[in-house]
């Protein structure tokens, strides 16, 4: 037996092991860098100068000129939608497909999990701070010199670009650990899990909105609302976030692909 | 030799249904194994089993002297090639092989270039594009490249044509010479990788019906054919596994016949013949030959 042979036998070798694998499972999530950074981002940015065309329609048919200050203020928009679904897709498509790939490279579905979930944080962080920094830009040249805004919409009562990162970070965040966690629940018990799934949290919405009516709350839950106001609110989603996160380790430790 | 794996009363049960049927085997250290059997025999819910994708339903399964099952210092050392295999989203063959030397750590970076030459496979084209036989090629070349002291091949080369089949085979075996592991490999087309075996396993209907050196298994089995009369006597207390009548002449396949009865046979003026593996394992699952070497 040669040198190299000897290796290659049944020595159990522990420095390959299990830290080096979750490291390998967030390397293999960023290795194909069109599909996870370059395809959303310019996805996102061709939606702006699609939107910004339509503020530049909507300036001038208002009789405004658009080089002047803007008079018309053009401040709500869904836009970033795309980047939150995207994400969730990123994340869905972990579970589905990078999953059963890297179970045929010798990973286990723990270091899968957290390989994953370690790629979800970063990806969460560099989206948000894309749009964060959009944002610091249409807030400083008062909505790209014509009104318009799409990453720094009105809904932020709090313009502190700090703030809009967090809240845009943590929204991200949940999006990807719940579309883990759903699509976890459908590589274990497939599409039946998944109805199971849905029906049940049907069932808690419902029982949650009959227990706040009967119990005569809603203005309580409305002023609760209001006090904790909309960063407040996105802080209290890492409570969901963590449910899912921790969720999905449990159902896709105990899944298994189709064969 | 050392044993790599080993499997003590496995039943795999989907519902009512037994994929895996308490099967009992050893696979031993550094040898090119055949598990062959019909579709839906039980092939890739055992190699499935033994990689850890698969839970157990009773039985035990040792890898490496470890439960394989989520046992990141097993797995480490285990490649598994489906024919199947998923790819992530909009994959392209770089991506594979360049995230391959992450997971695996005898990878031989010179080699897997030497085999996509081989194959032809190109690498920038996305992997949904890519034809049934480019996609096998992918597979085939991770599994060799990686060197895994315990490698599993599912069906891998389907859609490859016979000189991308020969490739395979050939660099299989040169590098299996320089660098010895366990090599397990489902097929259909048993006779052209039955140069390649050292032992077989044959499945049926999730039972292990043969499990058997290569060699002696191809040495045993034997025909013996001539008149219906003179077959009938010599067969009288022999196990016929197979028989075929054409007219007044009767062939019989034998599943061991030793050196003295095959010259005894000779003395009863029958001709003893050679019964290759594909035909001796169809004859044992007892289905139409059709079904095996048929490429799809």
């Amino acid at each position: 037996m040669t040198a190299t042979a000897a290796a290659t036998s049944a020595v159990p070798s522990r420095e390959f092991g299990a830290g080096r694998h979750v490291i390998a499972v967030l390397r293999l999530l960023f290795v194909n860098k069109a599909q996870l950074l370059y395809v959303p981002i310019g996805g996102q940015v061709a939606i702006f100068l699609l939107n910004y065309a339509i503020w530049w329609i909507i300036v001038v048919a208002a009789g405004a000129n658009p080089g002047d200050h803007p008079k018309i203020h053009l401040e709500y928009s869904g836009a970033v939608l795309y980047t939150f679904v995207f994400a969730m897709i990123i994340a869905v498509q972990a579970m589905l497909r990078t999953f059963p790939f890297s179970l045929g490279f010798g990973v286990t579905r723990r270091d899968f999990y957290l390989g994953s979930s370690v790629a979800f944080v970063i990806l969460a962080a560099i989206f948000a701070a894309v749009v964060t920094l959009l944002g610091s830009i249409e807030l400083a040249t008062k909505g790209w010199g014509i009104g318009g805004y799409l990453f720094a919409p009105a809904y932020f009562s709090d313009t502190f670009w700090l703030a809009r990162f967090a809240v845009y970070f943590l929204l991200l965040l949940l999006l990807m650990f719940v579309g883990a966690l759903v699509s976890a629940i459908y590589m274990r018990w497939r599409a039946f899990g998944v109805s199971l799934f849905f029906i049940l949290l049907g069932v808690v919405i419902v029982g949650v909105i009959a227990a706040v009516t009967l119990t005569h709350e809603w203005d309580a839950t409305s002023s609760w609302v209001n006090r904790t106001g909309a960063f407040g609110l996105v802080v209290w989603s890492l409570v969901p976030t963590a449910i899912c996160a921790v969720g999905g380790f449990l159902v896709l430790r105990r899944a298994t692909p189709k064969s | 030799m050392t044993s790599v794996v080993e499997v003590s009363g496995l039943t795999k049960r989907f519902g009512k249904f037994s994929a895996v049927d308490d099967v009992s085997f050893g696979i031993e250290e550094n040898t090119i194994y055949g598990l062959l059997g019909r579709n839906g025999a039980g092939k890739t819910t055992m190699m499935q089993l033994l990689t850890g994708q698969q839970f157990a339903t009773t039985g035990t399964i040792s890898v490496f002297g470890q439960s394989p099952v989520e046992n990141a210092s097993v797995l480490s050392k285990v490649c598994f090639i489906k024919e199947s295999q998923a790819y992530p989203e909009d994959f392209r063959p770089k991506h594979v092989f360049a995230s391959a030397p992450w997971f695996f750590e005898h990878w031989d970076a010179a080699f897997a270039e030497r085999l996509i030459r081989d194959f032809n496979v190109p690498i920038n084209r996305r992997i949904k594009k890519l034809s049934r036989g480019q996609l096998s090629a992918v597979g085939v070349i991770v599994g060799l490249a990686s060197r895994a002291p315990l490698t599993f091949f599912d069906e891998p080369y389907l859609g490859l044509d016979a000189v991308a089949r020969q490739i395979f085979y050939d660099r299989l075996l040169e590098d299996f010479a320089e660098h010895p592991r366990t090599v397990i490999l489902s097929t259909h087309l048993i006779d052209e990788v039955s140069a390649l075996l050292e032992h077989v396993i044959v499945i049926d209907g999730g039972r292990i019906i043969i499990d058997e050196d290569a060699d002696a298994l191809r040495g045993s089995a034997a025909t013996v054919a001539g008149t219906k009369a003179a077959v009938d006597v010599f067969v009288a207390k022999r196990t016929v596994i197979h028989r075929e009548n054409l007219g007044g002449l009767t062939s019989v396949t034998l599943d061991h016949l030793g050196e003295s009865d095959r010259a005894a046979a000779r003395r009863a003026g029958l001709d003893v013949g050679q019964v290759s593996l594909q035909q001796l394992i169809v004859r044992k699952t007892s289905i139409p030959e059709a079904e095996f070497g048929a490429q799809s």
